[in-house]
């Protein structure tokens, strides 16, 4: 694992407009310190990440992909969280049946008020990738 | 969910059981209880395709509903025969697979059931097309496809639709076909099969259910260990073993039209979205050093199964469709066990089942 020490995972993330993409902001507003390996992407529900998304960040070098909603019951289109919790499941599946492994995707329900938690999530994720290695799709060219 | 049928035997005289069977559709159709009936047939000497017949004579001489081919998962041929609401009565003799795939297009909007008889048949798998046509007459010989020998539903569902099951499996002397009525199907169909004096049959009913439940056991035992092999075969432990599996795929997309339940009007990979300039290839190929052409064929698998995996009915006909014979139908199978099996999903069982990612519950699938 030597290679892993200089190792700093890039983590692309998919924000909920109303909560989890609030709390990331709230974090930095409120000076909370967390890694810079995030690449955040707006988007307004976690319910219209398409796992094909996901994927394409993964097939393209991204180590780990990061998806936040609104806690249950929260969600600013009623139930847009719940449909993604599903969507996110079915991918965890095909990740590990395809042997890409399903640590590298993770799915977070984090508000608005919890920047926190988020730079909590962020430390987290990235002690984790760092454990899990770069992705390994990045060396495969006939991928 | 058992659904109580009416059993009729049909019986099978010495021009034997597809004779017996056209009759009765011919029947149909010269009542008039339905206007079209669409069967598989024979155009030309081992070529199967399917025939929408509005002639009773027709459906008679042309029909071959025991044809131990598919060439086409005959579910996507009903879809657009039936995509809007049609006027006339049609009438589907399709496979179990055929059945399943139809249920699941119905659910997904893209079929119109109700003005539609569906008749299914018992199936007790099909050769590839090709190896039909060249060896024809000379079929007996001809070994089933693998996605058939561990097929676990040889027999259509009974509660897909309100429609007509032909049973024979278990009827092992031949004399006889068992036709099961739903008990919702159309009075004035009913009363027309009734009417062609057929004798009860539930004696038969009982044979044939025992001795499915053998054959299911025996291939629910194969099917166990060709997933195991398969993926003993196929995966390395990381995700070298799917590259390699797919790496030969020319993007042709053959796969995603042959799939019955692959049904978006427009995919998402024959938009622009990946149609790149000189200048982002050449990017992306430096990024690796070189680029496998065509590329996101990895990209392109994974989604379809992220798509359509939990209503894949297992019918095998993507791998019959890829023309460098990728093996795709047991990573299909691999990836469709494991997402209906959390989803606790059956395809094709009910149209009452809900599609998995149209609902939810509150409180499931925990933890993340």
């Amino acid at each position: 694992m030597e290679a892993a020490v200089d190792f700093e995972p890039k983590i692309v993330a998919f924000l909920c407009n109303w909560c989890t993409y609030t709390g990331a902001d709230l974090a930095g507003v409120s000076r909370i310190q967390y890694p810079s390996n995030i690449r955040p992407i707006r988007v307004m529900c976690s319910g219209s990440v398409d796992p094909m998304y996901i994927l394409k960040a993964l097939l393209d070098g991204a180590d780990g992909v990061l998806v936040g909603g609104c806690h249950a019951g929260d969600c600013h289109y009623v139930n847009g969280n719940y449909k993604a919790r599903r969507r996110l499941a079915v991918l965890q599946e095909v990740l590990d049946e395809s042997g890409i492994g399903c640590d590298r995707v993770w799915f977070r329900f984090i508000s608005a008020s919890e920047g926190a938690l988020f730079a909590e999530t962020v430390h987290e994720m990235v002690d984790s990738l760092k454990r899990l290695g770069p992705n390994p799709l990045k060396a495969i060219w006939f991928a | 969910m058992t659904v109580i049928m009416n059993n009729l035997v049909i019986p099978v005289g010495e021009e034997g059981r597809t004779r017996a069977l056209n009759e009765v559709l011919g029947k149909l159709l010269e009542l008039g209880v339905v206007d079209a009936m669409m069967v598989p047939t024979m155009v030309t000497p081992g070529v199967i395709t399917y025939l929408l017949a509005r002639d009773p004579e027709f459906a008679r001489s042309k029909a071959e509903p025991f044809a131990p081919v598919m060439p086409v998962n005959g579910a996507s041929f009903v879809a657009k025969v039936v995509s809007k609401k049609p006027k006339g009565k049609v009438c589907a003799l399709l496979k179990p697979c055929e059945v399943r795939a139809l249920t699941e297009l119905v659910k997904l909007k893209q079929a119109e059931a109700d003005n539609l008889l569906v008749i299914g048949i018992d199936c007790l798998g099909t050769v590839a097309r090709g190896e039909y046509e060249k060896a024809y007459p000379d079929v007996d010989r001809l070994s089933v496809r693998e996605a058939c020998k561990v097929c676990l539903n040889p027999d259509p569902p009974d509660t897909a639709f309100a429609g007509i099951n032909i049973g024979y499996i278990g009827l092992d002397d031949g004399r006889c076909l068992l036709a099961s009525l739903s008990p919702d199907l159309d009075d004035r169909i009913r009363g027309v099969i009734e009417e062609l004096g057929f004798e009860k049959g539930d004696g038969l009913a009982d044979q044939r259910q025992a001795a499915l439940a053998v054959l299911k056991e025996e291939r629910g035992n194969s099917y166990e260990e060709f997933l195991r092999k398969t993926h003993a075969e196929q995966d390395d432990g990381g995700v070298c073993g799917i590259a390699k599996l797919l790496a030969a795929c020319v993007g042709c997309r053959n796969c995603r039209v042959a799939c019955p339940v692959c049904y978006c009007r427009e995919c998402i990979f024959d938009g622009d979205v990946f149609e790149y300039e000189t200048r982002q290839l050449l990017e992306r190929a430096e990024k690796k050093g070189g680029l496998k052409i065509p590329g996101e064929t990895l990209l392109y698998h994974l989604t379809r199964m992220n798509h359509m995996s939990l209503s894949c009915v297992a019918c095998g006909m993507c791998e019959e469709a890829c023309p460098v014979d990728i093996r795709l139908f047991p990573l299909f199978a691999r990836i469709a066990r494991r997402t209906q099996g959390i989803m606790e999903y059956t395809p094709g069982r009910s149209p009452e089942d809900p599609l998995p990612f149209t609902t939810f519950r509150e409180d499931e699938l925990e933890p993340r």
